[in-house]
């Protein structure tokens, strides 16, 4: 076990040192320099040519990139060429905007995925199984960001129960921390509650037509802990998928973040797109990767641990 | 006394009402952490920094122009005013020496008085090339700054040339002698407290969030500002700049979505009003040197065939101001006569295009900016593609983000391309820049005509405004006889605000002007 853990942790690096060095060519290969937003429209060929020979930007490709991996390694993230802030600042500074709503988010589609796919699958065919089969339909075919601008009319413009955007720390208290993430959240949320709701259903469904519950049923368990250990023999799918979605919603955050007006990662990386700052592009996207390849490692650790015919394979 | 709920259902109610009377007011969420008054004011675009010598972006100039005064300033009507100067300069009789006498009632944000040292220094430095200053290139034309008196300060210029004046007002401030070598340029960049003169003081930024000013108690201009705290908040959505306005986050926006601003400035408790600029011009750069814009007649009846009044009333909703040569409608330089011929008129522009080399049709790639500043030329680029279809002009739209697209204009690599550009609203500017050689965007029309250099160099030594009414008219004629650029019309600045703020008044140099707004 230790050693399948070991040779996934390893395997991890080697996919994030992969994903830096594609970035890091995708960064550089594309046309424009960063020069040309320091230094604007006037800037002459001989400015940007200084410019990119003081900021190592006309150096080969592969000694930028060692240096600039040689240095993540120690914890730098450099300065930006733009704005002339340090890079892990400006990324230690936002990361707890874009976690605090990703792990809200992630929390509700959790809590409401999973508790609809159980009730739905307890009842199959079910006015409650019917319902939620519809309202699945409905929550993967809303756009996020569209849910989020209908969400500041009706519950900021019209009803001025929340605030249309902004981000408030939880050290200014836990209500106004709740009321700036409770609609950043809920948009992110609502796709991967439908698709967790779905996948436990059917999950859940397929393990409850099984003979072993069938013959647990014969032998006298209640029907609360039958749905139980069915429900345990169910949820590795549900982790993986939900894995995958706590991955996928540091992506999809980059467009919540732009609508809610939201001081995170996502707001920074994009300016980051647009103003050619490649450290902090570099060092966002390395981080997004991070966590995907991470909660993805996560998934099978937790799936190994529930599933006793995983940890025989190991 | 409390009771508590024993009823199931009755205690979730309670407890579901408990949490939302919580969460309630959502008001509370921007209360400002500062007494006193505050104004609170919107950009859509993210700046990169304060220092008004390497600003780039027109919305974003508010801050530099909040911390760092100048000698002259426009005013919100485009007019020419002294600043920290007394008066206008006085000019020699040769063009080439400017004289300004100082106020002396004017004090940095850190105490220490203004004077001619000062005003040397901010100019030496940003002369320097080594000190790598964006805006250099535009008073490279000044050769020497010399100290008179401790308020006399005087320029010499290398030969006559006006308009360095009007870009004192965009692109350069006054801060103390020694300071840059003090504090270092990133200092002036994002936190550049107590190096200016101006009404705010810098006070904090907040990244991808916020940048705030305290009201400098000391500012010369008595009485100003009307607030204690300024703040330039930065939202790039428009659905959600408006929503911040009408739920009273905000008190003011600029750039407001142009299909909607006639309608919110009408909705009660919100305000708001246009004004068209002097210096931003919808522009297409037409490659002179690249086919099909290599032949005047193809040139001419792209731009006969474009019918700018309707762009402007139904594209973008009257906030963009028709106008077919590089000249504003509504500036005292504007060629009429020249803006008719190369206007709408679409017999017209058949008949060029059959006089041609192109008769039989042509295919041309329109560049255009996925980001929009100030309006989105996607949609000008799509009226124009079907209307030049209407003659048998075939369009190809290509988006690129502005960094690669004024690249592509630069290094004259396009055969068109459409974006919006500013200028300080000097009538020679956008004609300088793009259709004389040598300057940034020569290559992005590839034009070079003698004729039109020699009569702007005359205009750059003139003073007189009806002198240079028809230097510029002539200019203008010209542009109208070889089509070297297309124009679409310039734009208007607009803003909406909160009808409990004062004393509003649109920009007319689009830099919204937050000093006199009473809250």
């Amino acid at each position: 076990m230790l050693r399948l853990i070991a040779g996934r942790i390893v395997s991890s690096i080697g996919t994030l040192l992969f994903v830096g060095l594609a970035l890091f060519a995708l960064t550089r290969s594309g046309p424009g320099s960063p020069a040309r937003i320091v230094l604007g429209a006037d800037a002459t060929a001989e400015q940007i040519a200084q410019f990119e020979q003081a900021h190592g930007l006309d150096r080969p490709f592969l000694p930028q990139y060692a240096a600039w991996l040689g240095d993540v390694m120690r914890g730098d993230f450099g300065k930006s060429f733009v704005t002339g802030r340090d890079v892990a600042t400006d990324i230690v500074n936002a990361l707890p905007v874009t976690l605090s709503i990703v792990l809200f988010a992630f929390a509700i589609a959790l809590v409401c995925g999973i508790g609809i796919g159980v009730f739905a699958a307890l009842r199959p065919g079910g006015v409650f199984d019917r319902v939620s089969r519809f309202a699945a339909v409905l929550g993967l075919s809303i756009p996020a960001f569209w849910l989020g601008i209908v969400l500041i009319r009706f519950l900021a413009v019209d009803l001025r129960l929340l605030p249309p955007g902004g981000y408030a720390p939880l050290s200014a208290g836990l209500s106004l921390h709740l009321q700036s993430i409770m609609m950043p959240s809920l948009s992110l949320a609502v796709y991967y509650i439908a698709v967790l709701a779905r996948m436990t259903q059917a999950s859940l469904q397929e393990t409850l037509r099984g003979d072993y519950v069938r013959t647990a049923r014969a032998m006298g368990l209640s029907s609360r802990q039958v749905v139980f250990y069915a429900l345990v023999n169910a949820l590795p799918p549900v982790i993986n998928l939900a894995a995958l979605s706590f991955g996928y919603m540091f992506g999809w955050a980059l467009i919540i973040e732009q609508v809610f007006n939201i001081p995170g990662l996502s707001r920074a990386l994009l300016n980051a797109i647009s103003q050619r700052d490649f450290l902090l592009l570099q060092g966002i996207v390395f981080l997004f990767t991070a966590i995907f390849v991470f909660a993805n490692l996560g998934a099978d650790l937790i799936n190994r641990v529930l599933d006793p015919r995983q940890r025989a394979t190991a | 006394m409390l009771t508590v709920p024993t009823n199931r259902r009755a205690f979730l109610a309670a407890a579901a009402g408990g949490a939302l009377g919580g969460i309630l007011p959502a008001s509370l969420l921007h209360a400002q952490p500062t007494s006193g008054k505050t104004l609170t004011i919107v950009l859509p675009s993210n700046p990169i920094t304060i220092d008004p010598i390497n600003q780039l972006n027109h919305d974003a100039m508010v801050l530099g122009q909040t911390v760092f005064e100048n000698l002259v300033e426009y005013d919100v009507d485009g007019v020419l005013k002294p600043q920290l100067a007394k008066a206008l300069p006085t000019i020699s009789a040769d063009k080439k020496t400017y004289t300004f006498e100082l106020r002396d009632d004017v004090t940095f944000h850190n105490g220490k008085k203004m004077t001619a040292e000062d005003v040397k220094y901010s100019f030496d430095y940003l002369l320097d090339p080594a000190n790598k200053a964006a805006r250099r290139s535009l008073f490279t034309r000044i050769t020497k700054v010399t100290v008179l008196g401790p308020l006399q300060v005087q320029f010499e210029l290398s030969e006559p040339y006006g308009p360095w004046l009007y870009f004192l007002t965009k692109y350069m401030g006054i801060y103390p002698a020694g300071s840059r070598k003090e504090h270092g340029d990133d200092y002036f960049k994002s936190r550049p407290a107590g190096v200016g003169t101006g009404f705010g003081v810098f006070e904090e930024w907040k990244p991808n969030d916020y940048i705030s000013f305290r009201k400098n108690p000391n500012y010369w201009r008595k009485g100003l500002p009307h607030w204690d705290r300024l703040v330039v908040k930065m939202i790039p959505e428009d659905a959600t700049r408006v929503a911040y306005l009408l739920t009273g986050q905000v008190d003011l926006i600029s750039a407001p979505p142009p299909r909607e601003f006639n309608r919110l400035k009408t909705m009660p408790g919100i305000t708001g009003a246009s004004r068209p600029t002097l210096g931003g011009a919808l522009l297409m750069y037409t490659n002179n040197l690249k086919a099909p814009f290599d032949d005047v007649n193809f040139r001419k009846a792209v731009s006969a065939a474009i019918d700018r009044k309707t762009i402007g009333e139904k594209v973008y909703y009257g906030l963009l101001e028709p106008s077919a040569v590089p000249a504003p409608s509504r500036g005292w330089w504007f060629n009429a006569e020249a803006d008719k011929e190369l206007g709408f008129d679409l017999d017209k522009a058949k008949g060029l295009l059959a006089k041609s080399k192109y008769a039989t049709g042509a295919e041309f790639d329109l560049s255009i900016q996925a980001e929009p500043y100030l309006l989105d030329t996607k949609d000008a680029a799509i009226f124009v593609q079907a209307q030049l279809a209407k003659i048998g002009i075939k369009v190809n739209l290509k988006v690129y983000e502005f960094s690669v697209l004024i690249q592509q204009a630069i290094r004259g690599e396009h055969q068109a391309a459409l974006q919006v550009f500013m200028s300080p609203g000097e009538p020679s500017y956008i004609m300088q820049v793009c259709l004389t050689p040598e300057q940034v965007l020569s290559k992005s029309t590839g034009y070079n005509n003698p004729e039109f250099n020699q009569t702007l160099a005359a205009a750059f030594a003139e003073t007189e405004e009806t002198k240079l009414k028809e230097s510029y008219g002539k200019l203008q004629a010209l542009a109208a006889r070889d089509a070297p650029i297309g124009v679409l019309g310039y734009v208007h600045a607009s803003n909406l605000w909160r009808q409990t703020l004062q004393d509003v008044k649109v920009n007319q140099g689009l830099t919204i002007a937050p000093g006199e707004i009473k809250v």
